[in-house]
């Protein structure tokens, strides 16, 4: 027999004990994973490569505020900019809903291709596209999602959408599917064709510029910003990243509250283990009383604890968080939540801080009893058992 | 020859609600090598406090214990605890065995702490285990086997690392006559030659103290020959 051996025969002595404590700690650290998961899903958009290209030019007053469309061959002459396109978010949605779940945008179909050049879509559906004013492209999967297949709508549909943004409905019709994007949930129709319904509007809600190097992200957006100052419609141009960043700051009072309940299931996770190994230890203080009497050292004693308590934690840790990769690694998590999140990835980091819970749980939960056992008189112990 | 244990003029004194008890009041004594000590008297007289002291699991208020020429009582606590792994063997009333380790593995736990391999550790087990005639039960965990048995692989324990000094708290308190009778021979047997142990025994059985090569008695702390 070996140390080890010991030391896992003591921890597999009350196996139900065990289990449950092993359970409870998983548990939590899987809890606390997953809400690492959803709050890195909400402080971080995804984002691809090409999103340190792209630049998004809006009202410098407020987001809701329109820009005219005067402003495009201003924009397309900045040096750098490769193309731009309008960009309204429409805030479609069906007659019978409250809210379309999908985002529908009204851009230039022509320049969709340069911005947006991971998109891939089929050759033939894009001609569609550009030729017919009504027509709209749609994410893959948004086409598959249940709400379309409700209403049974496919490439070749037609279907109403009204704005509840805009004081307008739209008719599209579903002329292809496009995927690759890092969020193929979105629906692009012509932006002419929202003007049209708007009766010449002249607007667009913002800029969608793609420029031809990230160097030149600096020098655009102040060129930009320049070009419109002073006038009634000044600008405010920062990147994609940064744009979808300031959606994040609307999530301030979500972070606290899953920072709040991240404590919570910590602090619990401690008290749950600590108790274990105060239960554990505790049934065991006669025989902690003789080790110490046939001449093993408190050093050897606050080890033994330690590391029942380590590998307690460390097994939790290994089936919450691993279980959680597994998880949401392995199943189709954007369909699972209803498209709400669309990478739901468990990064390394993640585990690592889990990994490293779990190791400062296994040490804070064994403080207590091992300082008892170290400060234990042997004397007293045997008249305990005696 | 010099004793094993030398004390001299030893006291202890405890706060029992309030009241100070003296457990033992200026105890002096010899311990020969070889010797079977029985210590016995009525409960509180200080006997088991005598045993604690001399095993280095106790520390007296005053006065000389020497054991093997060491001067137990002025040992750290890291010290005293190596010290009792080479030189102190256990014996208790109620076994004190690790229920979910066999007799086997009960006997190699002082080994444990000692730098020696897998093939050595064995046979010391086995030697101990063959000395207490339970060679046949190595694999067998305490619950089951009795009680007697269980006290044979206690003792098995206390002599596998060949200490000098075998201290045993009531060892047969918990059994009946038959198996007290077997665990008594075999304490006889470790301190008669060719072994040589000294054996040092709290007992309340006369019959069990007649097992020994001696008997004092300590009543309030004092010795009684």
């Amino acid at each position: 027999m070996s140390i080890g051996g010991f030391i896992i025969k003591n921890a597999l002595r009350n196996k139900r004990r065990l289990l449950l404590s092993v359970l409870s700690a998983a548990a939590s650290l899987f809890l606390l994973v997953t809400l690492m998961v959803v709050l890195r899903e909400l402080t971080k958009p995804p984002s691809d490569g090409d999103s340190s290209l792209r630049v998004c030019v809006r009202n410098k007053v407020s987001l809701a505020s329109t820009l005219p469309q005067r402003q495009r061959s201003e924009i397309e002459k900045v040096p750098g900019v490769v193309v731009c396109s309008p960009f309204v978010w429409f805030g479609g949605k069906f007659k019978e809903d409250e809210q379309l779940i999908f985002g529908t945008i009204a851009c230039d179909p022509e320049k969709l291709p340069t911005l947006l050049q991971e998109m891939k879509i089929d050759p033939a559906e894009y001609e569609a596209f550009v030729k017919d004013r009504t027509a709209c492209i749609v994410g893959i999967d948004a086409l598959q999602s249940d709400k379309f297949k409700e209403l049974g709508l496919n490439v070749g549909s037609r279907f109403t959408v009204m704005s509840g943004i805009y004081p307008c409905s739209l008719e599209l019709k579903i002329v292809g599917t496009y995927k690759g994007t890092i969020d193929d949930r979105n629906i692009f129709f012509h932006h002419k064709y929202l003007d049209e319904a708007m009766g010449d509007w002249g607007l667009t809600g913002m800029w969608w510029i793609r420029i031809d190097s990230a160097a030149s992200m600096g020098p655009v957006n102040t060129t930009i910003e320049a070009a419109f100052a002073n006038s009634a419609h000044e600008v405010r141009a920062e990147s994609e990243r940064a744009f979808q960043m300031s959606f994040v700051s609307m999530w301030g009072g979500i972070k606290y509250l899953i920072g709040g309940i991240s404590g919570a299931v910590l602090f619990t996770l401690v008290l749950v283990t600590a108790s274990t190994m105060s239960m554990a230890i505790r049934e065991r203080f006669r025989e902690l009383g003789i080790l110490k009497a046939i001449g093993y050292q408190r050093r050897e004693l606050f080890a033994f604890i330690l590391a029942e308590s380590f590998g307690l934690s460390l097994l939790g840790a290994m089936l919450g968080a691993g279980g959680a990769w597994l998880l949401y690694t392995f199943a189709d998590m954007k369909k699972a939540t209803s498209g709400f999140f669309v990478s739901f990835e468990v990064t390394t980091q993640m585990l690592g801080i889990a990994a490293l819970i779990a190791c400062l749980l296994g040490v804070i939960a064994s403080l207590a009893p091992a300082i008892a056992v170290s400060r234990m008189s042997v004397v007293k112990a045997l008249k305990t058992l005696d | 020859m010099t004793p094993i244990v030398t004390i001299r003029d030893l006291t202890k004194v405890y706060e029992r609600g309030g009241v100070t008890v003296a457990a033992l009041d200026h105890v002096s004594l010899d311990i020969e090598h070889g010797e079977f000590l029985a210590l016995m008297g009525p409960s509180g007289s200080g006997k088991s406090t005598l045993l604690h002291v001399i095993a280095g699991i106790d520390r007296p208020d005053s006065g000389v214990c020497n054991v093997g020429g060491v001067p137990v009582p002025e040992l750290s606590e890291s010290e005293l605890a190596d010290w009792r792994n080479q030189n102190v063997g256990f014996v208790f009333q109620s076994f004190n065995l690790i229920p979910v380790l066999s007799a086997f593995e009960n006997v190699e736990l002082p080994l444990l702490l000692m730098n020696l391999n897998k093939a050595k550790r064995k046979q010391l087990v086995d030697t101990a285990l063959e000395l207490v005639g339970l060679a046949d039960r190595a694999h067998h965990l305490p619950k089951q086997m009795s009680g007697g048995q269980d006290q044979r692989v206690a003792i098995a324990r206390a002599i596998v690392t060949d200490p000098k000094l075998i201290v045993a708290d009531e060892p047969t308190g918990n059994l009946d006559s038959h198996s007290a009778d077997e665990v008594l021979q075999i304490l006889a047997t470790l301190s008669s030659k060719p072994i040589g142990k000294t054996v040092i025994m709290v007992t309340h059985d006369p019959r069990a103290a007649g097992f020994g090569t001696r008997t004092l008695y300590l009543e309030k702390g004092r010795l009684k020959e």
